[in-house]
């Protein structure tokens, strides 16, 4: 059974919908939606996103070469760079921790694990496993929400 | 009537700068993440079967310890990465995008005969 409020609402929202040209409720429903989705989307963080930020970003620096030593302190460095960089041109409100570690194969394991002490409704984390045929990439994004 | 409401919930404080000692520093919690690895890894041998669970109970306790360590108003985040000693060589990097004033970060590493520890703690103050 409906509540008379919810009925008048559900009545409003068709009305808007069959009559768009409707200057009042139209446009007041639709604002809200609008301004819903935009505030979602600047206060959200998309784990997938950031997936594909990232991994575009190790593919483009370690895709073409094998591990060598002398480069790849600089490797990591550009990598959490770079992904830093396109995170940020989301612009979103966030802060972000960005981590990577490369690691040689040679048949040794490594193991990662993270913690977080934060409100798991705004804040997230996205991890990326990258492989080629000489080494091992781990890339952690964990995204903060700043509060406005 | 009861005692005064404390209106210190999770909603806005308004204030932009911890006090001195709340504020997450560098070397107290360096200190705090070396005593729990010299605690937890002095003898442990890398074992393939056993340390990802030891991987994750390490996080958990660093996180809860630096929660008990009262750094108000600050999310934490703990990341530990545990690899065996094999002379291989690796490279790890991080980088923030934050506000250099309030927030901070330690790391610290740890090596035995079999296995390397390294961890990083980041703190980020919310306001």
């Amino acid at each position: 059974m409906l509540f008379p409020s919810q009925r008048r609402r559900i009545k409003l929202s068709r009305f808007s919908l069959f009559n768009p040209a409707s200057p009042l409720l139209g446009t007041t429903i639709a604002q809200q939606k609008r301004q819903e989705l935009v505030l979602s989307h600047w206060m959200t963080f998309n784990a997938e996103e950031a997936h594909n930020i990232v991994k575009e970003c190790i593919e483009g620096i370690l895709g073409k070469v094998d591990y060598n030593h002398n480069k790849v302190n600089q490797w990591t460095a550009t990598i959490v760079e770079q992904s830093l960089t396109h995170l940020v041109k989301l612009g979103k409100t966030y802060k972000y921790i960005v981590t990577c570690a490369v690691m040689q194969k040679c048949g040794a394991g490594l193991h990662t694990a993270s913690s977080c002490f934060w409100d798991t409704t705004t804040d997230g984390t996205c991890t990326v496993r990258w492989e080629n045929r000489t080494m091992n990439c781990i890339v952690n994004v964990f995204a903060i929400a700043v509060v406005l | 009537m009861g005692e005064p409401l404390d209106r210190r919930g999770p909603e806005n404080t308004y204030s932009l700068r911890p006090a001195f000692q709340h504020k997450f520093r560098s070397s107290a919690v360096k200190e705090c993440i070396h005593a729990i690895l010299k605690e937890n890894l002095a003898n442990v041998q890398y074992n393939p079967e056993e340390t990802p669970e030891l991987t994750r109970s390490l996080s958990e306790t660093i996180k809860d310890r630096l929660k008990a360590e009262g750094f108000h108003r600050y999310k934490m985040v703990v990341q530990v990465v545990i690899g065996e000693q094999r002379g291989e060589g690796v490279n790890m990097a991080a980088r923030c995008f934050w506000d250099a004033d309030t927030d901070n970060y330690a790391q610290d590493v740890f090596m035995n005969d079999s296995l390397f520890c390294v961890v990083a703690a980041f703190g980020c103050f919310y306001y």
